[in-house]
């Protein structure tokens, strides 16, 4: 029952304390707001550029162009050879007319048509391999180099690596951004938290000497932060969802893969979001009113 | 007090060798110069500060050794006033005694019984939704008197409660305090009014330049020859 008390005396203390220096609050709010949506900027971005990832892992990972005119006795022995590597999941056959054939259907997807020109263009065969554990991509390669009946091997190890550089990149650029914006965050609601300290210098000098303790003093205030936070993370959260269904296809426009980032994710940003937000409002506010408590006492 | 003494960083020396016992139930008055040491001693006994030597016991506690969370707990057993009241303007003369309770996390079933008792005992009963602002200064410190009483101190400070106040108001807050006191709370008056102490001839404790110059029962403000 004294706890509960306690627990009802600080969130109402914090609560006017939010209204009573509505501006300075609402403004230290804002800036919560604008950290949150740039992480969830960031968020957003590394999850669909991760789910294109793991798109390009799932792809057929090795191709091998072959001689020309291979002899099907050979290259059925070359498929049981493949099958046989390590990490190889399957190995598929692609005929020059099938190759021909998945070309005009991407020109078909595209809305245009195939103008050969009258020219007879005849496509290499390959293989298609599986592979079981992407990091296999390399060794399969190597084997399938040196191999006669194969002219060239093509994976997916080096359009795999560019995007890990570039998902590196924007991680790194993002969190310095975020990191120098959760400063002026914390900084913003130090002040706040301050000014509301300062403007009840009063209450809290009655409070002592009529035998508060430190927690019935310090608590509302430390609130007081949390709850911008809070309501940051809130409208930030609404925000989120407002734009989630519309920026899906936009991500997959701009990135030029499939991007598309489960809506369990949404549920994963917003706990990300709220812990942020009630992190930084809570460790501002805790700041501020310590120094100002041990500075008095 | 045993051999209290207390020196500022700067090097002031506000207190020196003081050696004082109060008994439970006493009326005492605290005289002497401004500067004599008057707020050092009384900041000594809430544990605003701690001296630099000997030591300080209220209530049966020791205050030199007592940890910084202990305050708290000391505090509801010393009920305080001072010469400008310290009310908190935006809230009403029984929000004000209410608040003592409500920051220490009493129930509100104990806070409803406990401030109209406080507000008839200091006669404000009637005055309970007033803002301080709509007071006179007797009023006022009435209302700091019953915010000191709502835990039921076993010591009242009073630190110049008369000085803001014309001659015929101090002497209601006197008899006020003179009240409280028979109801056995010891009450240690700090003031600079010769009239009601040579009037009250109670127990004077003179400090001049940190030192305790008299202590006499039955006393005047001026030494007596």
């Amino acid at each position: 029952m004294p706890f509960a008390r306690f627990i009802g005396f600080s969130i109402v203390r914090a609560w006017q304390g939010f209204w009573r220096n509505a501006m300075m609050s609402l403004a230290a709010t804002a800036t919560v707001i604008l950290m949150l949506v740039l992480l969830s900027g960031l968020l957003i971005v590394i999850a669909g550029l991760n789910s294109g990832l793991e798109f390009i892992e799932s792809k057929v990972a090795v191709t091998a162009q072959l001689q020309d005119d291979l002899p099907e006795a050979d290259r059925i022995e070359l498929i049981a050879d493949v099958e046989t590597q390590p990490g190889v999941a399957s190995v598929a056959y692609v005929s020059p007319e099938e190759a021909m054939e998945r070309l005009r259907a991407s020109y078909r997807e595209a809305g245009e048509e195939l103008d050969t020109g009258g020219a007879e263009i005849r496509l290499f065969a390959s293989l298609e391999i599986n592979l079981v554990d992407p990091n296999a991509s390399g060794d399969v390669g190597e084997f399938l180099a040196t191999h006669d009946d194969v002219v060239r091997v093509l994976t997916k190890q080096a359009e795999y690596d560019t995007l890990l550089g570039i998902i590196n990149v924007i991680r790194t650029v993002g969190l310095v951004g975020i990191g120098l914006v959760g400063l002026t965050v914390l900084f913003m609601i130090i002040n706040t938290i301050r000014i509301a300290v300062y403007s009840r210098a009063g209450e809290i000098e009655i409070m002592r000497l009529v035998g508060a303790s430190d927690s019935f003093i310090r608590w509302p205030f430390i609130l007081e932060g949390v709850l911008c936070g809070l309501i940051g993370a809130i409208v930030t959260i609404v925000l989120v969802a407002i734009v989630w269904d519309p920026i899906q296809p936009a991500m997959v426009t701009i990135f030029q893969m499939p991007t598309a980032v489960s809506a369990r994710f949404l549920t994963t940003l917003s706990v990300v979001l709220l812990a942020a937000g009630l992190g930084v409002g809570a460790l501002g506010s805790w700041i501020s009113v310590r120094s100002y408590l041990s500075a008095t006492h | 007090m045993v051999d209290v003494g207390m020196t500022y960083p700067n090097g002031k020396v506000a207190l020196a060798d003081v050696n004082v016992e109060i008994p439970n139930g006493d009326f005492v008055f605290l005289v002497g110069p401004s500067g004599a040491g008057k707020s050092t001693f009384i900041r000594l006994l809430i544990r605003e500060q701690v001296p630099t030597t000997g030591s300080v016991r209220v209530a049966g506690r020791d205050l030199v050794r007592m940890r910084r969370r202990q305050v708290p707990a000391l505090r509801r057993r010393i009920g305080i006033v001072f010469q400008d009241f310290r009310l908190l303007p935006s809230k009403t003369v029984a929000e004000n005694v209410a608040f003592a309770l409500d920051v220490t996390g009493a129930p509100r079933s104990h806070i409803r019984q406990r401030v109209p008792q406080l507000l008839s005992l200091v006669g404000l009963q009637d005055h309970a939704h007033h803002l301080p602002t709509q007071l006179s200064g007797g009023e006022q410190q009435r209302t700091a008197i019953a915010r000191a009483l709502v835990h039921a101190p076993t010591i009242l400070i009073a630190d110049e409660p008369t000085g803001n106040l014309d001659p015929v108001t101090s002497w209601e807050i006197i008899q006020l305090l003179i009240q409280i006191n028979e109801l056995g709370t010891t009450v240690l008056m700090a003031t600079h009014n010769q009239e009601i102490v040579n009037a009250m001839r109670r127990r004077v404790l003179a400090l001049e330049g940190g030192h305790l110059v008299r202590d006499e029962a039955a006393a005047a403000y001026e030494r007596e020859y």
